[in-house]
């Protein structure tokens, strides 16, 4: 079975009795991240490109095929999928969220606020009402921004590090929280009731609430943790039941909804991003650089786009 | 002649460093607050020029008038440009990342000479960079240029240094003065001047001066006689082109990071310090070299 621990009262349901964690892909040159399941396809979809050895790309792999290139030369890093099924990119060194349309153009979805270039967006969440949300820290323009090239401003701009919200269908967009060190992943309660992001340097998962017209409400610490092992606060996801799945120190900790931690899954390496796929939505896939893992977990993950 | 020193600005965070005059004011960085600010010597002001700077250390004009700095956290060289953004430049040798770059020097063809310290983890101001990938294996002195099709690349120039950090070059391009200062403590640190070559690479060093392991040159200057003025230490001392001790004058309370010439006769020596502050000195009876001010004044006329 996988390896895990920190078990308390409940863990079987999140982790069966086999299995164990499957390298599905590897060798890549670059970050693998952004994983996203296509539920139409049965594919995986990932972007490629964080540590700028070559030009960023979005893959899609089908298990049991080679991946296949959807694009190359692009600037990518989380990735989900709105209802229309078309993928949704934060631009990270490129300093954008964009679209990438059924017929292969790119749409620039957000670049500015108040005039000025945001920072380097790196996770997002498409809403039911097509609203999207994603994290705007600035890591991407220091070192961490590997993927920026000569062509790119590297000058932060806002004084703040948010989550950003874009109106549906619109170009407006607000920072609908600022007050983060670094946030990370972000994700949905299955009733899209609370939204969960992280803080990286913080080492902890702030919950918030989500009012009828979009806006957050009443930010706390949901769960925390300290780093006795590599690994940290990065993407989350949650299951049917409103678990959530973060990756950090020593694996991903499955946290149930009052904020106590049931389980911690220990994989080979550490990982940095996840998604739930597979034709059950029970898989998780696991980015760990330039390699791709894959899990069988017992409950199902949210299903994302078309709902 | 003591040389009257006096406190124009700051103390703030952490060292200043990377003065430089722009032909109005003095421009200098503060490494730790990650700030570029502007000190006019005319009002006594001081002015954000820019923030968010990545611990940038080193400042230099181009032979473009633009503004190139040493972003120490960022492991590169990165250019401010006058509309406010910031853009680099190359930032692989051979594939790989560099260290943490200190100080830069400019040439007349546009190159830029800059060295790569790799500070122990938790030894310097600035925080170590999250390490994704291994950087090159050593500490060089690299020039940074551009290549026929107009990109950047870096080539690395020395072969013989473990931690250089002050640089400057000699009015006639023909010598490239390098403080080696190995961090091991054992080693002593030296002065160096590397003879330049006629294709551009550097032959064998003469070592200037050599000083007890970690007491070493840090930034430097040239006057318009091309003697060096460095920070040595406590105090600031002015070495002739062949290492001959020409002046020794103490410095503090906190001891000098970098210094240049400014003023609009070039004639006050500016001297940044570890704490932060600035300090202008008006009476040295040196001045910097009029044809090496690249600053985007004199750029113009």
């Amino acid at each position: 079975m996988l390896e895990i621990d920190k078990q308390s009262e409940g863990w079987e349901r999140i982790v069966g009795s086999t299995g164990e964690p499957e390298l599905v892909l590897s060798d890549y040159p670059n970050f693998i991240d952004g994983p996203v399941w296509h539920a139409g396809e049965q594919c995986l979809y990932f972007t490629e490109g964080w540590m700028n050895v070559s030009p960023g790309k979005i893959w899609k792999w089908r298990p049991g095929s080679a991946p296949e290139l959807v694009l190359d030369g692009c600037k990518a890093l989380g990735a989900t999928f709105d209802d229309a099924g078309r993928l949704v990119v934060c631009g990270w060194a490129g300093r954008n969220v964009w679209r990438l349309e059924h017929d292969g153009s790119a749409t620039v979805l957000a670049s500015h606020y108040g005039g000025m270039r945001i920072n380097t967006p790196n996770d997002v969440v498409v809403h039911s009402s097509g609203a999207i949300y994603w994290t705007d820290p600035s890591r991407g323009l220091g070192g961490n921004g590997r993927a920026a090239d000569g062509d790119d401003d590297a000058q932060r701009y806002l004084d703040f590090h948010a989550v950003f919200r874009l109106w549906p269908g619109s170009s407006h967009l607000e920072p609908v929280a600022d007050d983060f060190w670094s946030p990370n992943g972000l994700t949905f309660s299955p009733d899209e009731r609370l939204l969960y992001v992280n803080d990286t340097p913080r080492q902890h998962i702030r919950v918030f609430d989500v009012e009828p017209d979009g806006m957050l409400a009443n930010g706390r610490v949901f769960y925390e943790a300290e780093a006795d092992l590599p690994g940290v606060f990065d993407a989350m996801k949650v299951d049917v039941e409103g678990n959530v799945y973060c990756t950090g120190p020593g694996g991903i900790h499955v946290i149930a909804p009052d904020g106590s931690l049931l389980v911690r899954i220990k994989l080979p390496d550490p990982v940095f991003n996840i998604a739930w796929g597979g034709p059950d939505w029970t898989s998780m896939f696991c980015t760990a650089l330039g390699s791709l893992y894959r899990i069988e977990l017992e409950l199902p993950g949210v299903p994302v786009g078309k709902r | 002649m003591a040389w009257d020193i006096e406190h124009v600005a700051g103390p703030y965070e952490g060292p200043a460093d990377g003065p430089v005059w722009d032909g109005e004011a003095l421009l200098f960085a503060l490494v730790v607050e990650s700030r570029i600010v502007r000190y006019h010597p005319a009002t006594g002001r001081v002015a954000e020029h820019r923030r968010y700077t990545g611990n940038t250390t080193g400042l230099a004009f181009g032979r473009d008038g633009r503004l190139y700095g040493c972003q120490t956290s960022g492991q590169r060289v990165v250019r401010f440009d006058v509309d406010g953004s910031m853009s680099m430049l190359a930032e692989r040798l051979d594939g790989r990342l560099h260290n943490q770059p200190d100080d830069l020097a400019v040439d007349a063809a546009g190159r830029i000479w800059f060295t790569d310290p790799a500070p122990a983890p938790g030894s310097g101001w600035v925080p170590a960079p999250i390490v994704m990938e291994p950087p090159v294996d050593h500490a060089s002195v690299l020039r940074l240029e551009r290549d026929d099709d107009g990109a950047w690349r870096i080539r690395r120039m020395t072969f013989d240094t473990v931690f250089p950090t002050g640089i400057a070059l000699s009015h006639d391009e023909q010598t490239l003065y390098v403080a080696e200062n190995p961090d091991d403590g054992a080693r002593r640190s030296e002065l160096r001047a590397y003879p330049i070559v006629a294709d551009g690479t550097l032959g064998s060093p003469t070592i200037l001066e050599s000083f007890e392991a970690g007491s070493g040159v840090q930034g430097m200057c040239l006057d318009a006689d091309g003697d060096l003025v460095a920070c040595l230490g406590s105090a600031i001392a002015v070495f002739s082109p062949t290492g001959e001790l020409l002046e020794h004058q103490p410095f503090g309370p906190a001891r000098p990071t970098n210094c240049a010439f400014g003023d609009p006769g070039l004639d006050a020596l500016y001297v940044t310090a570890e704490d932060g502050r600035l300090c202008r000195i008006a009476n040295t009876g040196r001045r910097g070299l009029r044809s090496n001010d690249r600053s985007p004044a004199a750029m113009e006329n």
